[in-house]
Formats: structure tokens, sequence, C-alpha cells
């Protein structure tokens, strides 16, 4: 029988048909050593028709009581992302056109929260996204399940400037509370870029952000709140996490060998760099394409170029 | 997709409708009737020229219009006359309410660009091929240069001339020498701007290449970054400073120190060094490094107004206190040279890591280049700009000096009130008169002009001037404009923009690219379907659902949002531009309103009212 269900740990890279590239993603950065919270993931496989059957519901306690096992607390909280196959690949960028469900507490809510994932293979947007992106695959959806974390702060990073394609730098987008405010552009977030051969900021804007999402006390899920004034308009990274982002940016690139986009969250508990966890890694796809000119032979020929006495323009 | 803007009356004002500031009406007189905006050259108004502030940033005193026309003859007879850079030939200079003004003269015929690009390659290549030795001439140049000014005699006039006259014939009389050493000064002058550029527009081109490759394709690399991995560390430029370090620490090391306080004026820490042996010496070991390393200007500007540090010491004294302060909280004051050079090599490397392969031989051999030209680069305004030309101003004040001493001026630095013609009649006048023993008139000629002009000058000095004039250009290409005065097409445009008010909204520049088109504000995901083809989105912010949309517009404009939320990544995704957390785009704009979004740049600029 085809395996259902593994722990992050164990998967890699070769396991994106199977697993989804979210799942296998995490596997890779378990393997370099690269923080991420423990969770496991369910294969395309384990997709059922008509929702959770017993066998696989089964599977899912005895994964959920590792967890709880690792967090130290019962019916610890988790997140349930999907984790398409064919999403997150070099070709195509599926942003967030899948389900993604945190807070999630206790194997009932899990079981619901792994067929709202199945069930977002199928919706319109996504559909229409994947006809645009001419992925003539067959549709499958793997399903991701780690502990959360408590987030002070999180966001996304690339290991390189995505507007601009510069490898030089590392581009952060940061706001209060889960990442969900900055990956759904709720709030307009702290945007700040690094250099990543001196670690200065050479460029920051800091949001105002006004929301930020919490973790709902009454029950599961998560619920939004306003942010007071005071922390509005501050950035909301210090000097020492920005370190260890960058840091983590400098590894995730050198594992992969390409330019990562991931999602970070910065636990509320604990201090840099061992409170700094990522959530999420995929290839970059959407670098504005660089001159690819080749350059003229000498530099006194660039030069001659850049006074208009040759062809090209130093390697335009 | 990108499309031109339609013609439009220039964002800038016509240099032929720009009014003196109250006061300084009558301000023409003061400069020369080539640097005036004159209807006989009325194609100046369809010409770009822009404020050289760099250079010129208050209004230019009536003398110093020898430091526009000197160096722009220089630069020119390089740049056009002897490397015939192909597509720019010189640049011309007005003046406006006493402020400079510059444009280029470009060359467009694809022939005569052909035909300079013949000169430049075998010209330009011989010095880069020569450079290090060429360079090394330049120094013994410059040097003998500065020797001859030093030299130079201003005589005052005697009563009687020596017996020397008398007694040996063809001696020239000291009216001669007065007459010729005025002219000699002026042409030294000269010489000195002609040395200035012989490498300037090569070296700067040399090193612009390597910045410009590294802006290419490390698009986020902060200039400075650039500039460490070029510049010298051991260079002309940092002895003085190093000087004076070495100076705090004899004062520490020989218990000179106390008398440098922060507060003190120079001559008050001097007048205590004087009371003791070992203040005595220190004073000593100060006159010692004074040349050339005092030569060092106050400012960094062609005007007379900028003194060398023998002039006027207060900012080296002041150095001084601050490395001995350093020296007493026990930090280091030398230069970690070995440091600097590591972490420039590290620099290197590493940006160099960061390159694709097929990129990274061609990025090591222009840093090489720019490193064997940047010494020049670095060093001539030692040399040029401080050095020579601060003793220069000097040589003019010894003229100011004698004609104050007989009246034809209040005070020897009005002399940067005249002309150098006028101070050339002012010297004939001067001269006659005193050789006759008759009445001269220059006294009563002189002093009223230069009140008046003073006058004048302080109204012009209160005066703001628009960063251009004249027509905006669709693109500015001009070599040395973008090397060297940073002014681009981009720069222009934002200008433009400051000029024109509240048609412009910038946010993040989230997608690269840039279009026109009608705008379709929308407020709600419910008002979605009223979205026509070819229009520009302009929203809150977006939700991935409304990723299918995407495919109908060209463009897409929020208020809120960074370059990785959503919208911008979808946008990305579809190649349209977007500029995202502009703040007030729905606000601002209208559904129907044409709008032009830069997507590379962050800017919204709309283009109906």
């Amino acid at each position: 029988m085809t395996a259902t269900c593994a722990p992050l740990s164990q998967l890699r890279a070769g396991d994106e048909p199977e697993y989804g590239g979210k799942s296998a993603a995490l596997g890779e950065l378990l393997s370099a050593g690269i923080p991420v919270p423990p969770g496991f993931a369910l294969s395309r496989h384990a997709q059922r028709p008509d929702g959770v059957d017993a066998a696989l519901r089964e599977e899912l306690g005895a994964q959920l009581a590792e967890l709880a096992r690792v967090a130290g607390t019962d019916d610890p909280p988790v997140a349930v992302r999907s984790s398409a196959v064919g999403e997150d690949s070099a070709e195509a960028t599926f942003a967030g056109q899948q389900e993604t469900i945190l807070w999630v507490r206790g194997l009932d809510e899990v079981c619901a929260a792994v067929e709202s994932c199945w069930e977002s293979l199928y919706s319109v947007t996504a559909v229409t996204y994947r006809e645009r992106m001419g992925d003539g695959r067959e549709p499958a959806m793997g399903v991701t399940i780690q502990l959360m974390v408590d987030a002070r702060s999180a966001g996304v990073m690339f290991t390189c400037n995505p507007v601009s394609g510069d490898p030089s730098t590392i581009a952060i987008n940061a706001s209060w509370g889960l990442g969900l405010a900055v990956v759904g552009g709720e709030v307009t977030p702290d945007d700040i870029l690094l250099s990543r051969v001196t670690g200065e900021i050479l460029r920051e804007t800091i949001g105002d952000k006004r929301i930020e999402y919490v973790p709902d006390p009454g029950g599961p899920g998560v619920r939004t709140r306003e942010i007071e004034d005071a922390r509005a308009g501050v950035r909301c990274l210090a000097r020492d996490e920005l370190d260890a982002l960058l840091d983590l940016a400098r590894r995730v690139h050198a594992h992969f060998g390409s330019h990562q986009d991931v999602e970070w969250a910065i636990a509320r508990t604990g201090s840099p760099p061992d409170n700094v966890y990522l959530v999420q890694s995929r290839p970059v796809t959407t670098l504005a394409p660089r001159p690819r000119t080749p350059p003229p032979a000498s530099a006194i020929a660039m030069v001659m170029a850049q006074f208009g006495a040759g062809p090209g323009a130093a390697g335009r | 997709m990108a499309t031109s803007t339609a013609e439009a009356p220039s964002a800038f004002p016509s240099p032929f409708a720009i009014p003196a500031p109250p006061g300084g009406e009558g301000w023409e007189e003061m400069y020369p009737y080539y640097a005036l905006f004159d209807e006989h050259r009325p194609e100046d108004a369809e010409r770009f020229w822009f404020w050289n502030s760099m250079h010129f940033p208050t209004p230019a005193p009536v003398f110093d219009v020898i430091c526009i026309d000197s160096p722009y003859q220089a630069l020119g007879v390089w740049q056009n006359r002897v490397f015939a850079v192909p597509p720019a030939a010189g640049i011309d200079y007005r003046v406006v309410n006493g402020y400079v003004y510059i444009a280029g003269n470009p060359i467009t015929d694809p022939e005569k660009i052909a035909e300079r690009a013949d000169f430049f390659q075998r010209r330009a290549g011989y010095y880069f091929a020569n450079w290090p030795e060429l360079y090394g001439r330049w120094k013994e140049r410059m040097e003998s240069l500065i020797g001859e000014l030093t030299a130079l005699r201003v005589a005052s006039l005697p009563e009687y001339e020596p017996d020397e006259i008398a007694a040996s014939h063809g001696v020239q009389t000291t009216h001669y020498g007065v007459l010729e050493a005025y002219n000699r000064a002026l042409r030294l002058g000269d010489a000195m701007w002609q040395n200035h550029f012989e490498f300037l527009v090569l070296g700067y081109g040399a090193y612009s290449t390597f910045a410009e490759f590294c802006r290419t394709h490390l698009p986020d690399i902060p200039d400075q970054h650039i500039a460490q991995m070029v510049a010298g560390i051991d260079v002309v430029l940092f002895r003085p400073d190093a000087e004076l370090r070495r100076l705090a620490r004899l004062a520490v090391d020989t218990g000179v120190d106390e008398p440098f306080r922060s507060g003190r004026t120079p001559a008050e820490i001097d007048a205590d060094l004087a009371g003791s042996d070992a203040g005595r010496e220190w004073l000593a070991a100060l006159e010692a490094i004074k040349e050339p390393w005092f030569n060092m200007a106050t400012g960094d500007g062609l005007y007379h107004t900028y003194r060398n540090w023998k002039d006027d010491p207060t900012i080296p004294y002041a150095s001084v206190v601050g490395h001995i302060d350093a020296i007493r909280d026990g930090r280091g004051v030398e230069r970690p040279t070995a440091e600097l050079e590591a972490e420039r090599e590290r620099l290197s490397q590493e940006y160099a890591a960061l390159l694709p392969d097929e990129l990274r031989a061609p990025f090591g051999d222009l840093l090489n280049l720019s490193r064997t030209v940047f010494p020049y680069v670095e060093e001539h305004k030692f040399y040029c700009d401080y050095w020579f030309l601060t003793n220069w101003w000097n040589k003019i004040r010894e003229f100011g000096a004698l004609l104050a001493d007989h009246g034809f001026l209040e005070d020897a630095e009005d002399i940067f009130s005249l002309k150098r013609h006028e101070i050339s009649e002012a010297l004939d006048e001067l001269t006659l008169s005193w050789a006759t023993g008759g009445a001269p008139l220059g006294p009563h000629h002189w002093p009223p002009l230069v009140a008046r002009r003073k006058e004048i000058f302080a109204h012009l000095d209160e005066w703001t001037p628009p960063p251009a004039i004249g027509a905006t250009p669709e693109v500015v290409t001009d070599p040395m404009f973008i090397m060297h005065w940073g002014v681009t097409t981009d720069r222009v445009r934002e200008w433009a923009a400051q000029v024109e008010g509240g048609t412009r909204l910038t946010g993040a520049a989230a997608s690269p690219g840039t279009v026109e088109g009608p705008a379709r504000v929308v407020r709600s995901a419910a008002h979605l379907a009223d979205l026509q083809e070819g229009e520009v989105l302009v929203c809150g912010s977006t939700s991935p659902a409304w990723a299918p949309i995407f495919p109908k517009i060209v463009a897409a404009v929020t208020d809120i949002g960074g370059v990785m939320c959503h919208a911008a990544i979808v946008a990305r995704e579809y190649g349209l531009p977007a500029v995202v957390g502009t703040g007030r785009a729905t606000s601002q704009i209208r559904t129907g309103q044409r709008v032009r979004v830069d997507g590379s740049t962050g800017v919204v600029t709309l283009l109906e009212s």
C-alpha cells in the first residue's frame, strides 16, 4: 500500500509528486537543520471522496498524539495547510489559492480542516488560476499539519529582491501577530530591504499596521484585533531578529541553490535566533528577467560602450 | 505597452520668463554678455537646462565667473575636441539671477557619432593602456604649476624704481611686471583647469561603467559599497587627516593636550602652546606638515569663499580636539588600514560570488580598471580644487590688496566683485597714473560699482532657483550628466512632478513596467463586475479571490500593501505594472481618469484633472 502519512522530517524534495510542494520543502528545510515547527504530512493518496475515513482518522490521531508529546501539552494548536501537487513548484506560484486553517485543536477539528483543504482544490479561483498557468496535470492535494507558532511578528522573506531581482539583497515584509495579515495583504507591512553582504538596512518603509491576527481566546481559530497606536507605526523586528532572518535566508538559499520565498514567524517566547521559525519555503518564480546579453570582451570595450563608442553598453 | 506622453507644455519655466528677485534687478550687468539668455538664441527655450548646484551652490561672485568659463572650456576641449566622446560635445552654461544652469550639446547624427568613435577608441584607448605612467607625469606637471603660482610676485608700486632698472638694459619695470603677473595668473588658472579635465572624463567614465555594471546586475547595491570596492585605502586625500591624528597623538604623548578643548579658537590654543617648550615643539611639528597638507579647502566648491586650512585652521584644530578626546577615552585614532583593506576585499569577493558565472570575469576586469583610474578621480581634487585653487584665489587677493592700497577698492576682497577684464582695466589705469603721476579716476569709479553689485548680490542670494528650466526632456542620454551629476531621466521626471504638484502618488514599486490607461476605482468585490478590459485597477487592496480579474486589467494600484502582498505577486505573475501602498489612490483617483502607472519606480501619475 502507498504511504499516506509521514513526519515532515522524513520528506525531501523528491516527495513532491506524492506529498505536494509545501510538505516536501519543509522536509528539505529540516534536513538542512533550519528551524521548522514539527509536524507531519498527508500524501495525495490520503484523499478520500467522502471525507476522512476511520483508518485515516486513526492515523491522524496517532500523529497528533506524537505532536502533543513533542509540544508537552494536550491538543496543541496546529496549522493545517493544503500542499497541492504542482503548487509552489518552480513553474508556478499558486499564490494563496489553497486553504490555510490556523489554530486548529483536537482530532475532530483537524479532520474537518483536512477536508476543507481537499475541497479547496476545486475552488473556482484555483481552477481559473490553473487554466491560466496551463498546468495540465490532474489536480491532487496533500496536506501539511504543523504545530502553531504563537507569533509576536511574522511575515514573508525573499532571499533576493523579488522586484529588482538583485541577488545581493534580502527582502522582508513583516507585521505584528500571525503571518496571515501580511500574506493576505490586509495590512501595509514593514517593508525592509537588507544587504545580504553587510546586513545593513538598505531601505525600509515602516507600514501603518492596523490589525493583527491572534489566537481566538474563545475557541479554535484566529481572530483579528486592532493594533494600538504605539505599536502600529514602529518596526516590528528588532536588529537581532533581522540578523537571525538574514542568516536563515543565506542558509535556505545555499541549501536549495536557488532563491526562495519563505514565510517566517517569531515566537512570543524565547529569543533570537532560537525563536525564529520558517513555516514555508518555495522557489521564487516571479523574478524580473535579468539582463543576459553577453558582456563585451574587455573592460575597456565596456567603457567604450558606455561612451557610445562600441556595441552594447555596460553588459546590457 | 508603454506609451509616450503627448506634447505638453514643459513642467519647467521658460528661461526667458524668469523675473529678477526684488532688489536683484540689473544683475545681468555682473555677468558676461554670452552667459545670458538672449533673444538671438531663441532655441535656448527648447533646451533642457539644469541648475549645477553641485559646483555653484550660490550665486556666482562676479570675478568667479572665470571658474565657470575656464572649466567648461577645458571640459569641452578634452571631451569634444581631443577624445571626441561620440554622443556628446561640450557643455553650455547660462546664468539666471546669478545661478549657473548647464545644458549639453548632444551629437545625434549617426555618421558624426561613428566618425567620433574612431577618434575616441584610439585616443581614449591610449590613455587607458598607459594610465599609471600618464598620471605620474600629470602629478609632476601639477606640482610645477603650483610652484609657479606660488612664486608669482605681485609687486607693490614703488616711489622710485630700484637702481638695477637704471643699471641694466632690458630688465622689466614694476608696472610691466604687475600687468604681466595678472595675465600670467589668469593663464595659470586656465592651465590648471586644462590639467584638471585631462583625465576626468575618462576616469569618471571607467568608474561609472563599473558602477553601472553593478547597478544593472545588482540593482539595489548601495553606491557606498561600489565606492568601497574601488576606493584606495592609502590615498592623498586621507593624508591631511592622518597627519592631524599623528599630531593629536604627539600632543598627548608630550603632555601638551590640555589646551585642546572644544569651543576654543585656534589662536587661543596657539597662545597656550607658545608658553612651553613642548608646546613650541608641537607648533613646529604642525608647521612642518602645512606644506602641502594644509592646502585642504574648508568646503567643496569652486568659489573664492572656500579658503584653505592655512587661512582658516578652524576645521583642522577641531579635528585635533576630536582626536585628542578619542585618545583620552582610550579609543584608537589611527585608521585601521588593514581592516579597511580586508573589508574592501570581502565586499568585492562576496558581490562577485553572487553574480552569475559569466559575469564574474567582466566584474573583476572592470573593478581592476576602476582601481587603476581611481587615484586620479580622488586625488585631482586635492591637487586642483584645493591646493591650486585656494592659493590661486589668494594670488588674486594680492592684486586686490594692490588696488585697495591705491584706493581703487575699499577692501582687497572687493576684487571678487569685479569682472576679470575690469580688473585688467583697473590695473591699466593704476599703472598708468602711477607712471605719469596724474590723478586716477579709479577711486571714484570702482568703489560705487562694487557697492551696487554687493547690494544686488545679497538679493540674488535669497532667491530659490528651480532645479531645471527650459524644455522637459523625454530622456537624458548625456553620459557626463548621468555619470557626474546623476541627472537621469527619472530624476528629471521627479523634478517635473514636484513642480506639477498634486498629480502624483508614490508607493512601493511592486511589479515593474509602465503603462497608461483609464482608472477603475473598485471599493469592494461587488464592483469587480464593472471592470472593463484595459483598465487600471485602483483599489484598497486585493484578495486572492480577485485573481481571475487580472487578465482584464493593464495595471494595479492599491492604497495598502507591500511588494509581497497578493496584488503584487499576482501582478508580477501576469507581467502587469503595480504600485501598492500609495495610501490615497482610491480617494485621489476617479473612475475613468487616465493614469500612468510606473511599477518600476512606484509612481502613479494622474494625467487628467
